[in-house]
């Protein structure tokens, strides 16, 4: 390994309980985990092992119980709302099992959202926009909205508008979950591609087969890791 | 996010919902034309009441019987003589009030006469067109001549009224001469319009139009707009004094500056009773607005977990929600001026003067825009207020 690359995700000792009423649940039992630089991870586990509770603290969309958590250099749990909004905005990219577009929006309007909230005005968003759709193939799909747009393509406009302003990282929560087998091997190999290009991914998913394509996979079963080598 | 970029958003939202937004915004409609209105009209009815009250000195007194029909003890001139003599007051005059039919050549109406001393034109701003004033001579020699409104010469004449100067008028089948036209008043229409009017030498009102029935009011006016309440004080003693069967206790002693005041509060209070009527469909209608601004945030919930998660900030997701209930309001409000302005002629038409205004226009929209900020508020405030990953979960 390369001793000059970055440190994207450093999170120790992550707990995360959640409390239903009468009793505590334990999602997160003491997971440690570290990123660096354009590797491609992913996490690997059954349902209801704690995965997307794992890639919602990672994507600071959640905070954990209790733990430590730099991603890239950031000291997440210390910043406030306003931080992580732009935590969330400039260090991460996401992609969902079920895409989220914003469904009153054109595919472009869907990538250039990141960017507008980033304040980088809308002739410059479009462009740099229409320039990830089309390195995407959907070119000619700028101004269709997410229900003209078959699941394939859905997922490759939410893979465009996680990489539009080139976060240091991009988190997927299953997604091939939504996808036939077709759509799923041409989206593992557009994220084998970004991966190629330098980008940091953390896919996360219960299908052996998509793991099994990726540089490294960590299992987590009942909130924690265990190697399997 | 730029202000303009987050108003794109909502526009497009707003679109995809145009049915809904038309149905919200129908109550904010009402509202703003209702207030658009209001303000028309109250202006309306203060120009009215200014326009009916700006020939009356404010220091003008009327004494007259406190009911209609017979009266035991009437007035007499002699009261007026009284009257004038207190230092208090300047002027007063007797005037005599009858109405029945005038005729003239083929035409004829019904309308009222006034019997009066010649110092009434002069009080009253009335001013000559053509022909001359009743005088002193007139009224000592019971003269039957008569000066008539610049209406009423319209309307005997057919629209040619100086054809009827020097000719007769047959005033309840008395022939008085026409000496004289007044310029128009532009009181038309309204209950002591002089545009209307004939006017005739007291003396020969009393003789031969009324007799015994001659039951006159007297218009005093005061020295000063600082005397009317002692000028109010003598009439009364006069009257005590004059009248020993019943006292001034049968007369009714108004002064206008009171009256216009209590016209005027009655035209304002009027306006603010149409005002909370308004303010009531609003408050209704921003209920409304709230109501469906908290469907919507509900609807979009997963959306703006999902605008959180691509770097929304709190005041964005408040603000890209306070602009559309804005705007639904706005729109709401644009259409309710509109349609205020196009009922403007209907009141017109019933005779309800409107006068619409900028600032009619203003506060219309004012209210409005009000309603849809303050009532977007809270669902808007809680839509920014989502935990990122309980609105991403929301199905
Ligand atoms: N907000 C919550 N409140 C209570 N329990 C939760 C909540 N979110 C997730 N869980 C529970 O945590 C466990 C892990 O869920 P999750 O991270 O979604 O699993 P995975 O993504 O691996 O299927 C599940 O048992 C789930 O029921
Ligand atoms: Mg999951």
């Amino acid at each position: 390994m390369d001793n000059n690359l970055r440190c994207i995700i450093d999170a120790k000792n992550i707990v995360k309980i959640y409390e239903t009423g009468y009793e505590e649940l334990k999602v997160l039992d003491d997971i440690n985990i570290k990123v660096m630089e354009n590797d491609l991870t992913a996490i690997l586990g059954p349902s209801g092992s704690g995965k997307s509770t794992l890639m919602n603290v990672l994507g600071c969309l959640d905070l954990p119980t209790s733990g430590q958590y730099f991603l890239d250099g950031v000291d997440v749990l210390k910043a406030k709302e306003d931080q992580l909004a732009e935590i969330r905005n400039k260090k991460i990219g996401f992609v969902f099992q079920k895409f989220n577009l914003l469904p009153r929006l054109s595919a472009l309007q869907n990538v250039m959202l990141p960017l507008l909230y980033r304040g980088i005005d809308e002739a410059e968003a479009r462009e740099i926009a229409k320039e990830k759709l089309n390195l995407l193939g959907l070119g000619d799909r700028l101004t269709h909205r997410p229900n003209e747009l078959s699941g394939g393509q859905q997922q490759r406009v939410s893979i465009a508008r996680a990489i539009v302003g080139n976060p240091p990282l991009l988190l997927a929560d299953e997604p091939t979950g939504n996808l036939d087998s077709k759509s799923s091997m041409d989206a593992i190999e557009i994220f084998k591609e970004l991966n190629k290009e330098g980008n940091t991914i953390i896919i996360i998913t219960h299908d052996t087969e998509v793991a099994e394509q990726m540089k490294k996979v960590v299992f987590i079963r009942d909130g924690q890791f265990f190697e399997n080598n | 996010m730029k202000l303009k970029q987050l108003l794109k958003i909502v526009l497009i939202n707003i679109y995809h919902n145009k049915m809904r937004t038309f149905l919200t915004t129908l109550g904010v409609i009402v509202g703003t034309a209702t207030i658009f209105l209001v303000v028309a009209i109250g202006q309306g009815g203060e120009a009215q009441v200014n326009e009916q009250y700006s020939r009356l000195n404010v220091g003008t007194i009327m004494v007259m019987p406190a009911q209609r029909g017979r009266v035991l003890d009437p007035l007499t001139k002699e009261d007026a003589e009284l009257f004038q003599a207190s230092q208090n007051i300047k002027m007063a005059f007797p005037i005599l009030n009858g109405s029945g039919s005038m005729k003239y050549s083929n035409y004829s109406s019904n309308g009222t006469y006034y019997g009066i001393l010649p110092a009434y034109l002069e009080a009253n701003n009335l001013t000559i067109n053509q022909g001359r004033f009743l005088d002193d001579t007139d009224e000592s020699k019971r003269e039957r001549v008569a000066v008539i409104g610049a209406g009423l010469a319209e309307l005997l004449t057919d629209g040619n009224p100086t054809e009827i100067l020097d000719k007769t008028l047959d005033l309840n089948r008395r022939k008085f001469v026409v000496v004289g036209i007044l310029n128009r008043m532009g009181d038309s229409g309204s209950p002591q319009g002089f545009d209307d009017t004939a006017f005739i030498p007291y003396s020969a009102a009393e003789r031969y139009l009324l007799g015994t029935r001659a039951n006159p009011t007297i218009n005093a006016i005061a020295a000063g707009v600082d005397t009317v309440q002692a000028a109010i004080q003598d009439i009364t003693t006069i009257l005590n004094g004059n009248h020993l069967r019943g006292g001034s206790e049968q007369f009714r002693i108004l002064d206008a500056g009171s009256r216009l005041v209590a016209a005027q509060e009655t035209a304002r209070t009027m306006s603010l009773l149409l005002l909370s009527v308004a303010v009531v469909v609003l408050i209704v209608s921003g209920i409304g607005i709230m109501n469906v601004m908290f469907v919507t945030v509900k609807e979009r919930t997963k959306e703006i977990g999902t605008l959180k998660a691509i770097g929304a900030k709190k005041r964005e997701i408040l603000g890209q929600f306070l602009i559309e209930a804005v705007v639904i309001s706005l729109v709401g409000g644009i259409l309710g001026v509109i349609i205020g302005v196009c009922m403007v002629p209907l009141l017109t038409y019933f005779e309800i003067l409107a006068i619409p205004s900028l600032s009619g226009v203003l506060i219309g929209l004012f209210f409005s825009v009000t309603t849809g900020l303050f009532f977007g508020f809270y669902p808007a405030w809680q839509a920014a207020d989502l935990n990122p990953i309980d609105a991403l979960r929301y199905e």
